[in-house]
């Protein structure tokens, strides 16, 4: 429908049938691990790989060749493994994906299995995504059934056998690591990388882990060659990215943009700008390990590189678009929040200091904030990065230093003004009623739950700040504009 | 299947059932991923399922996965015979009805189109 979209990781989502193999074998299901099979060695398998430029697809953006190339060494028992674990807030590619179409999935860990020399595969999935699951059992079953799983594979000699592992929800666990430990039945804790898991994964042997949508792509890659793959992005971002399209734009949903594409094209030409005709402010991407972009960064393509430097990171695709009504402290609050709910514990920085760094905020967005709460907040931010012990304490500051550095003005508002320009911090906001235009009509003093507002009928009423609770319940229920936040 | 040729014999055979199979169908996909469930297509689908026994056309109902029309869901694709795939969306029974009557049936257009393939 839009052209500035191209599908290869959702080439088959909303088309095929994700529960009739026959649906996806008639299309070109399995043709590349038949190809692989019958006319590749596994070196040329991985060299194809590497060719086309693939970068892992749930954040890190590491080159899933090499990825592969580092676990194909040696001859011990190797594993595969799919990191279904999605937890970004506002983030779904991975369901969808799975959801729409799992056979794309398990022909590329079938494919995996073959070129780094594996015979067992599984997909650990969070728990909540029940219907995943269930799409993901049917489509194993009818894999095997159809010998595309299994002994012997299409009279290869190859075998390769797939299981799913579940997650019980844990934002850490998506960080390889501990992905294995938690599979392994012990905490989900991250460990000290290296050894990295291509050397010691789970259960001790070489292992290699990669992300939902980055398996998506292999299959296509193998059909139609490493050099087409190649010709799509941007010098060091090759292919596409799914995104999943959140937040104040008309048009939520899943997108799936070539690589160089740039924001203002994703969130005007696909989205179709922000809703309610608001003022665009900022767009946050990579989950809670990215930033906040702002106007000025709006014609910045996305890529790996060029989304780092701007502040921000790839992350696994969420994209949250914000408005002028949305105070950019409290954001930066949500995301330490979910940071601090889901920080292992194991290493100090990130349990204490994450907690540190949400109560300043807490404070700045309660009007107790003082000046020099900005410094802390980046002195802070930074010893964590530095000192935390995995990925998940290392970008946890991340939103707080690009909002600081974005949208200073905000937060220097907050603490020395006492203001809160998106009227959203509730200590900082007072309810008035301008005496112009109120007519006495009551209708908000019977609306206000704590009794603030008095005034005889057909007088100007007054709200108590005292006893005001700031719900908001009375200006629903003006109908005369005669009640102003500020 | 014991071999690659297998595969690919199994694949053609797929592909030309569903060419022949298909030509005069009327194909409706029907999106079933977390979100459009969550928005109500599985009445949408049920609708379907039982409207479509009425009618006189010979049909197929496809259930896929999200077709990232999020803000639109629940969409409901349908492919006259010989015509380009039309999307709608957001469908509720009353427009699901109209699809049929007045789209599927007399070919007329139904207000709530998303686009055309």
């Amino acid at each position: 429908m839009d052209t500035k979209q191209l599908k290869i990781a959702l080439r088959n989502c909303g088309i095929t049938d994700p529960e009739n193999i026959e649906d996806y074998i008639s299309g070109d299901g399995y043709a590349a691990l038949g190809k692989c099979l019958s006319e590749n060695d596994r070196k040329q398998v991985i060299e194809e790989i590497k060719r086309s430029g693939l970068r892992g697809r749930g954040g890190g953006g590491f080159p899933t060749g090499k990825k592969w190339e580092f676990a194909a060494a040696g001859s011990d028992k190797k594993y595969v493994i799919c990191n279904a674990d999605e937890g970004d807030p506002g983030a779904f590619m991975d369901r969808s994906v799975l959801e729409g179409d799992p056979h794309s999935v398990l022909e590329a860990m079938a494919i995996c299995g073959y070129a780094i020399g594996s015979d067992e595969g599984y997909i650990y999935i969070r728990a909540e995504y029940p219907l995943a699951i269930k799409r993901l059992r049917i489509a194993i079953a009818q894999a095997e059934e159809a010998g595309l799983l299994g002994e012997n594979i299409l009279g290869s000699g190859f075998s390769f056998k797939i299981g799913l592992k579940y997650g019980a929800g844990a934002f850490v666990c998506g960080e390889e690591t501990a992905l294995i430990r938690s599979m392994e039945g012990k905490r989900g804790e991250p460990v000290m990388k290296p050894p990295f898991p291509a050397e010691k994964g789970y259960m001790g042997k070489p292992t290699n882990v990669n992300n939902v949508e980055t398996f998506a792509n292999i299959p296509a890659i193998i059909n139609k060659g490493a050099d087409w793959f190649a010709s799509i992005g941007t010098e060091g971002s090759k292919g596409t990215k799914v995104f999943a399209l959140a937040g104040k734009v008309n048009n939520v949903g899943l997108v799936e943009v070539p690589m160089g594409t740039t924001l203002r094209e994703l969130i005007y030409d696909i989205g179709g700008g922000i809703l309610n005709g608001r003022k665009f402010k900022a767009v946050q991407s990579g989950g809670p390990s990215g930033g906040c972009l702002t106007e000025k960064h709006l014609d910045t393509p996305i890529d790996y590189e060029s989304l780092k430097a701007a502040g921000s990171m790839m992350g696994s695709g969420g994209m949250i678009v914000m408005d002028e009504d949305d105070c950019m402290v409290a954001v930066a609050q949500f995301y330490l929040d979910f940071t601090v709910e889901e920080s292992c514990g194991k290493c100090v920085p990130c349990r204490e200091g994450n907690k540190v760094l949400y109560q300043i905020l807490n404070k700045i967005t309660h009007g107790k904030g003082e000046i020099t709460d900005l410094d802390k907040l980046k002195n802070f931010s930074e010893v964590i990065k530095s000192t935390s012990l995995c990925g998940l304490g290392q970008t946890a500051p991340n939103p707080v230093l690009s909002t600081i550095s974005n949208f200073y003005e905000e937060y220097y508002d907050h603490v020395v003004n006492g203001k809160c320009a998106a009227k959203q911090c509730r200590a900082l906001i007072e309810y008035r009623i301008i005496g112009d235009n109120c007519i006495g009509c009551g209708a908000c003093k019977k609306a206000c739950p704590s009794e603030a507002i008095s005034g005889e009928i057909k007088q100007t009423h007054l709200i108590d700040q005292e006893k005001c609770i700031k719900c908001g319940a009375c200006i629903k229920k003006c109908r005369f504009n005669a009640i102003v936040i500020e | 299947m014991g071999s690659v040729n297998d595969l690919e014999n199994f694949r053609k055979e797929l592909a030309s059932n569903l060419k022949n199979t298909e030509k005069n169908k009327v194909i409706i996909k029907i999106a079933m991923s977390t979100c459009s469930i969550a928005t109500g297509s599985k009445n949408i689908l049920d609708y379907f399922n039982e409207a479509m026994l009425k009618q006189s056309s010979s049909y197929r109902i496809i259930t896929t996965g999200c077709t990232g029309l999020c803000h639109s869901e629940p969409t409901v694709e349908v492919k006259l015979p010989g015509s380009e795939p039309v999307m709608f969306g957001p469908v509720d029974v009353k427009t699901a009805e109209a699809i049929i009557n007045e789209y599927i049936v007399n070919g007329k257009s139904v207000d709530c189109v998303i686009g055309r393939n």
